[in-house]
């Protein structure tokens, strides 16, 4: 069981995750096993792992060790078995058929997966190892993002998602949801719906005029368009790809991604991690300069003429009256507080319309969006609007109303569990 | 004298202390109003309930070049609009006098209920900046000024007296960081919840642990915090009918039972040629233990079920061990190696994490203290409770231990 975990072996330990979940887990206590294809790698990733812990000590929890040499010894010893390869399903198998052949019967093994389906990788493994198996979703960077997401498997033991859930939450630290193994879970269906809706609207209104609009101001802690750049335009792709695919929902049109975004991926554009290409933003020469996703080209970063109803809800936010913020977004008159609209309350319309289909209950959605992207719980959005006006809102942008919502404005309830100390923080002046 | 009228803490809250207000494009009115508002709501009293406002805090004139920081509270609320407010400022003890002000009010009968709050935006400017901000609560002119990080210097110089005094080895001061940060890591407003920690990292001189000043280095410090704290002190009438409305009863309320408060010479070097013949380093820190144990009828540290202190450094921390009585003058060492102050030991010292783990925005830090007192006599300290607490006490420092706070709480 997850409460008696003391030794994490980690696949996977020189990606980005992978070097940070073995921050994670050290930095709690466990011993863990960097392992990687080469040992240069795993010590590239002990390396990046003491940097995240801004501690050379760090690697005293540590060992590092190769596939070839160590994998075997390692996952025999292990209590826990994290697999952050790359997101390539066959890959991902052939190590977990390895892992499969040498665990021990009671190790839980975990992939950090961010949206392959848990099913897939589970499928042809031996009971024991079906039982044992679930998705662990770290944000990243992990060390920083404490928002988590468990996916148990059809075949996983209740009391191993119940212990690990626990694990997770009083050792390492995390805002646990468990979720169902559905694309993307809630986190990511969620944010990147709002993101590439986002980048949609961009290709005719401009990088910079969507980033104002639908700015900190509106509950999240960076702009969306600068939010892709940062994630990655690659990984922001097979995202909203695999959502496109393999869900029908109401929203199934903004997951669809933009031609722009499309060409400039092939041209090997893919945001901060490609500094020449740049993304939606480029820097060079100490100037930041914006996309045109008409034409392509970076120019100079033009700041979008102020519009009243923003720079209204900026200051009300900035003084802590987050009620009469949003009361500003309700109120203003005009197609850019339509367009703002249409997005916030798209947000808290499609976010809590995941109820029942692969989020449990409304705390759950409100629990990754808040540690996992730093955005605005919906359900406080929903109680500093008030149920019934949200109600009104969606129905004038004609937007679906999400079950929990109507349940909530029927009794007159408050959606949100905690308290203005919880939410405040995502919304920025 | 009589013996002086009760005062009830009705418990508070505080802002997360790991949030960058400036990153959130925020003013500290902010902060004031969450904490207050949070606190409100939590405790479930009415805004129009207040009766006066006391606010902590250090140096908003510097961080965010404002004053008049007690007049900020009317802003909270329209129900505050003509409510008596006042600021109070003794450098990191700020919060402390606040609540001194406050209690003193209630003693004397004028007010029934006061909120207290302590604020503090620090994250303005850099850390250089922020480090000769805070010389100012030393003597600036000639202790402070073009000197780069002042006051980890100044408290390096305190762990220099004891080791030119008793001995003092490093590896203790180690051990005290990393139990804070350990505990710290229980506190789901603690600032450094998610960071790493070791005893060994603290014990090494490293790329990531470098000396800051003399003997102190960067996991010997307490942070640069942005944070906001609210709590409210009752009478016992206000304390009575409180109680009644939540099903609970009077006695079951904690209170300040005792309170002790001394300044001493601005100068480090001052306080330490007073103190040459004495057998404690900081006498008048000993001096404002000693007032809050008898004021509070309670004879010596043993009947304490632990203590929130000032651990802006470790050898703060380290002094307050002795100067408390958990050892003999200049022998807190034993107290550290017996595993006396560690969640669990006889004495737990700052089951919050303290300065170090949980965060220090300067002003609002007493204010944190009393309402972490509160929290344990309350059990109310979820992960960080002390089991069956009943008598907590809190030291909080101004400058380089130039005013001294005391206060013990219980029921």
């Amino acid at each position: 069981m997850a409460d008696k975990i003391q030794k994490v072996v980690i696949l996977g330990a020189n990606g980005t995750m992978g070097a940070g979940a073995g921050e994670v887990f050290a930095g709690a206590g466990f011993r863990v096993a960097m392992l990687a294809r080469e040992h240069d790698k795993a010590e590239a990733g002990l390396k990046a792992a003491q940097s995240a812990a801004r501690a050379e000590a760090v690697a005293e929890r540590m060992e590092i060790g190769t596939y070839d040499h160590d994998l075997a010894r390692t996952v025999a010893e292990a209590d826990l078995i994290f697999e952050s390869l790359a997101e390539e399903l066959a890959l991902k198998r052939h190590y977990l058929e390895l892992v499969d052949r040498y665990r021990r019967d009671d190790a839980i093994v975990a992939t950090g997966s961010s949206g392959l389906s848990i099913a897939e990788m589970a499928r042809g493994r031996s009971d024991s190892f079906r039982k044992h198996f679930l998705g662990i979703h770290f944000f990243n960077p992990p060390n920083v993002i404490v928002g988590t997401e468990v996916i148990p498997g059809t075949e996983t033991g209740p009391a191993i998602v119940k212990s690990t859930v626990g694990m997770l939450g009083a050792r390492l630290g995390r805002k646990v949801i468990v979720t169902k193994d559905r694309p993307a879970f809630v986190g990511n269906r969620v944010g990147f719906k709002v993101l590439n809706e986002v980048a949609q609207l961009a290709s005719e209104r401009g990088v910079a005029y969507m980033d104002y609009l639908i700015g900190p101001h509106t509950g999240r802690a960076m702009a969306p368009l600068a939010t892709v750049d940062l994630v990655g335009w690659d990984v922001h792709r097979a995202i909203v790809d695999n959502v496109h695919q393999n869900c029908e929902d109401e929203a199934h049109a903004c997951f669809e991604l933009p031609a722009f975004m499309e060409r400039g991926i092939r041209e090997g554009r893919l945001g901060d991690k490609t500094p020449e290409q740049g993304g939606f933003y480029k820097r060079q020469g100490g100037q930041t300069l914006a996309l045109d996703p008409r034409t392509g080209s970076h120019g100079p970063l033009k700041k979008p003429a102020p519009i009243e109803f923003v720079e209204k809800m900026k200051s009300l936010n900035r003084v802590g009256k987050y009620a009469e913020a949003m009361a500003a977004l309700r109120e203003a008159k005009g197609a850019d507080a339509e367009l703002c609209r249409h997005v916030v309350l798209g947000y808290v319309s499609y976010g809590l319309s995941r109820v029942g289909e692969v989020a449990q209950i409304p705390r759950d959605v409100d629990t990754i969006m808040s540690f996992g992207f730093n955005w605005a719980p919906p359900t406080a959005l929903v109680d500093l609007l008030g149920a019934r006006v949200t109600i009104k809102m969606l129905s004038d942008l004609k937007l679906s109303v999400p079950t929990c919502l109507e349940q909530a404005a029927s009794e007159g309830a408050r959606m949100f569990t905690g308290g203005v100390l919880d939410y405040g923080r995502t919304l920025v002046g | 004298m009589a013996k002086p009228a009760p005062v009830y803490i009705l418990g508070g809250a505080q802002t997360d202390f790991a949030r960058n207000w400036s990153k959130e494009g925020k003013h500290f009115v902010a902060m004031m109003r969450e904490a207050v508002l949070g606190a409100l709501e939590a405790q479930r009293i009415e805004p129009k309930e207040i009766q006066t406002a006391h606010v902590g805090n250090f140096a908003a004139e510097l961080y965010a070049k404002q004053g008049h920081v007690g007049a900020f509270f009317v802003e909270i609320d329209p129900a505050f609009s003509g409510l008596p407010t006042s600021r109070h400022e003794a450098a990191c003890a700020s919060g402390s006098i606040a609540i001194l002000a406050a209690s003193a009010e209630i003693e004397a009968g004028r007010y029934d209920l006061a909120c207290v709050t302590g604020v503090e935006q620090m994250k303005t400017v850099d850390s250089t900046t922020g480090g000769d901000y805070l010389g100012t609560a030393a003597w600036y002119e000639r202790e402070a000024k073009g000197i780069e990080f002042p006051f980890p210097k100044l408290f390096g110089r305190l762990g220099d007296e004891y080791d030119k005094r008793f001995g003092l080895k490093d590896e203790h001061l180690a051990h005290i960081s990393a139990v804070n940060y350990s505990n710290a890591k229980r506190n789901p407003n603690a600032q450094t919840r998610n960071w790493f920690m070791s005893e060994s990292h603290a014990q090494q001189q490293s790329k990531f642990n470098t000396v800051i000043g003399g003997r102190i280095k960067v996991s010997d410090c307490s942070q640069v915090t942005d944070g906001g704290v609210a709590l409210f002190l009752a009478s016992e009438k206000f304390a009575s009918q409180w109680a009644k409305r939540n099903n609970q009863s009077l006695n079951d309320i904690p209170r300040i039972l005792g309170w002790g408060h001394h300044t001493a010479p601005l100068e480090f070097d001052a306080k330490v040629a007073e103190s040459k013949d004495n057998p404690y380093v900081l006498p008048h820190t000993r001096q404002a233990i000693l007032d809050a144990f008898r004021r509070a009828g309670v004879a010596g540290v043993e009947q304490l079920s632990g203590i929130e202190t000032h651990d802006c450094f470790t050898t703060s921390e380290y002094m307050a061990i002795d100067h408390f009585g958990l050892s003999k003058p200049g022998e807190s060492w034993k107290a550290v190696e017996g595993g006396v102050i560690e969640l669990g030991g006889k004495c737990p010292i700052n089951p919050s994490g303290g300065l170090i783990g949980a965060g220090h925005p300067v002003g609002a830090t007493g204010v944190r203290q009393m309402l972490d007192c509160w929290r344990q006599i309350a059990h109310q300290a979820g992960e960080y409770q002390v089991e069956d607490a009943k008598t907590f006490a809190m030291l909080n420092i101004g400058g380089s231990g130039t005013t001294s706070c005391v206060f013990v709480v219980g029921k």
